[in-house]
């Protein structure tokens, strides 16, 4: 996907919407790790945008407010507010001291994260490990991961992520040198999820080169084997050990 | 539809960052029929447009806090959640039958009609005159893939010539407007 792609020309697809549904959604993924790329979608959302000016509102139905109200409800109910999120991670920063800190590259939030998705490992850290946050946005991490590069263990852990009934959270592994994003299976029905045959046939490279992203799936994961619900969380994984 | 003016429409979305329901409620109020009528055009399926707008709805509570009124306004900012969501779903659906396209040409000459005109941003205004230099079958092409969602395989059927002629002329089209627009 790399070779010779026009960065601009995909952006435009992207956002005029004429893209086929894998190519979209592994223009959705990279945009989270690729700059460039968002910077483009942005720019041509500014030179396309003006077009909704012209389209007549229309009343929505009646029934749609109820229903949005009643997820959002839902959504209020289990999502951890930051400041308790926050508590938590004092917590365990309090617990673990100072881990490693001084080797994580990541930002400061970011690093107490990993404290806190690492602390399973602490007894014996092993040698290679990768870390991210999946989040939306700097300040709603919902999923925490670490991978252990050698045994090509992956955890991963629901933070802040709403269970949706009768959808799935499915996990994927994104990287240009595989075309397409790659399931790594569903997540975030359970606090942690281990994977681990899934990551077997990826060579380390991929691996750290790659992002991780969640989309919402219909329950069980994604009929196609792509994604094919929207990409909720995304995030790069960094290298947390030296 | 009376508009709301963008800065209380900002100061709105503020709150809805900070978890206020009304905010959120007078958001929904001041803005659904204009998503609405986004998501309509682009699914004609009813029940499958009601779902995606509520879809449009909850994102807009969860991301509020990312919304940035230097980057963008913000009803562009919730018509492009709007758009983002009603394209990924019908994209990733066997296409709906071509006659369930209205004419995408009717909706964009409306923003340009006389009476409209004073109502209409420079932005659009600019973008307009640089669609008019587009050849007519590409613009029209451009504007049924914005407005109605249209894949390449729908233009290919509906324009009658393959799919890679339509990807060339997407791109030249597009190519051409960035250039026209000058950035």
């Amino acid at each position: 996907m790399t070779n010779g792609e026009d960065i601009d020309l995909i952006a435009a697809e992207y956002v005029l919407g004429t893209l086929p549904a894998g190519e979209r959604a592994a223009v959705t993924l990279r945009a989270y790790s690729e700059p460039r790329l968002a910077e483009a979608i942005e720019a041509w959302g500014r030179r396309l945008g003006p077009l909704v000016e012209a389209i007549p509102p229309r009343e929505a139905p009646a029934t749609v407010w109820p229903e949005i109200k009643a997820r959002i409800d839902a959504l209020e109910e289990v999502l951890l507010t930051p400041k308790q999120l926050t508590a938590q991670i004092v917590g365990i920063k309090r617990r673990l001291g100072r881990w490693r800190a001084a080797a994580v590259t990541a930002t400061a939030l970011a690093a107490s994260l990993l404290l806190f998705v690492g602390y399973r490992e602490i007894v014996h850290p092993p040698e290679r490990t990768l870390v991210a946050v999946l989040q939306k946005d700097a300040q709603s991490p919902a999923f925490l991961v670490s991978v252990d590069l050698d045994r090509r263990l992956l955890t991963i852990r629901a933070v802040a992520a709403e269970p949706q009934r009768g959808k799935s959270y499915e996990l994927w592994l994104v990287n240009d040198e595989l075309k397409t994003p790659r399931s790594l299976g569903i997540v975030g029905d359970k606090p942690f999820t281990v994977v681990g045959p899934q990551l077997a046939g990826y060579s380390p490279k991929v691996i750290e080169d790659a992002t991780l992203a969640v989309s919402l799936e219909p329950e069980g994961g994604s009929p196609t084997g792509q994604p094919t619900g929207p990409v909720l969380f995304a995030g790069k994984l960094l290298q947390a050990t030296k | 539809m009376t508009k709301p003016p963008a800065a209380d429409l900002s100061d709105l979305l503020a709150r809805v960052a900070a978890r206020d329901r009304e905010a959120f409620t007078a958001v929904y109020k001041a803005t659904s029929a204009k998503l609405w009528g986004i998501v309509v055009r682009i699914l004609p399926r009813r029940a499958m447009a009601e779902d995606v707008l509520q879809d449009v709805y909850v994102r807009i509570w969860e991301r509020a806090a990312t919304f940035d009124p230097a980057k963008a306004s913000p009803i562009t900012w919730m018509a492009t959640i709007a758009r983002n969501r009603a394209i990924d779903e019908v994209r990733r659906r066997t296409p709906v039958s071509i006659e369930d396209a209205p004419e995408a040409l009717e909706v964009a000459e409306e923003g340009l009609s006389p009476a409209d005109r004073a109502e209409v941003s420079q932005d659009l205004r600019r973008l307009q005159e640089c669609l008019q230099g587009l050849d007519p079958e590409r613009r029209e092409i451009v504007l049924l893939a914005y407005y109605n969602g249209l894949s390449r395989d729908e233009l290919a059927k509906r324009f009658a010539h393959p799919v890679a002629t339509i990807k060339t002329w997407l791109h030249r089209s597009l190519a051409q407007l960035r250039k026209c627009l000058g950035s």
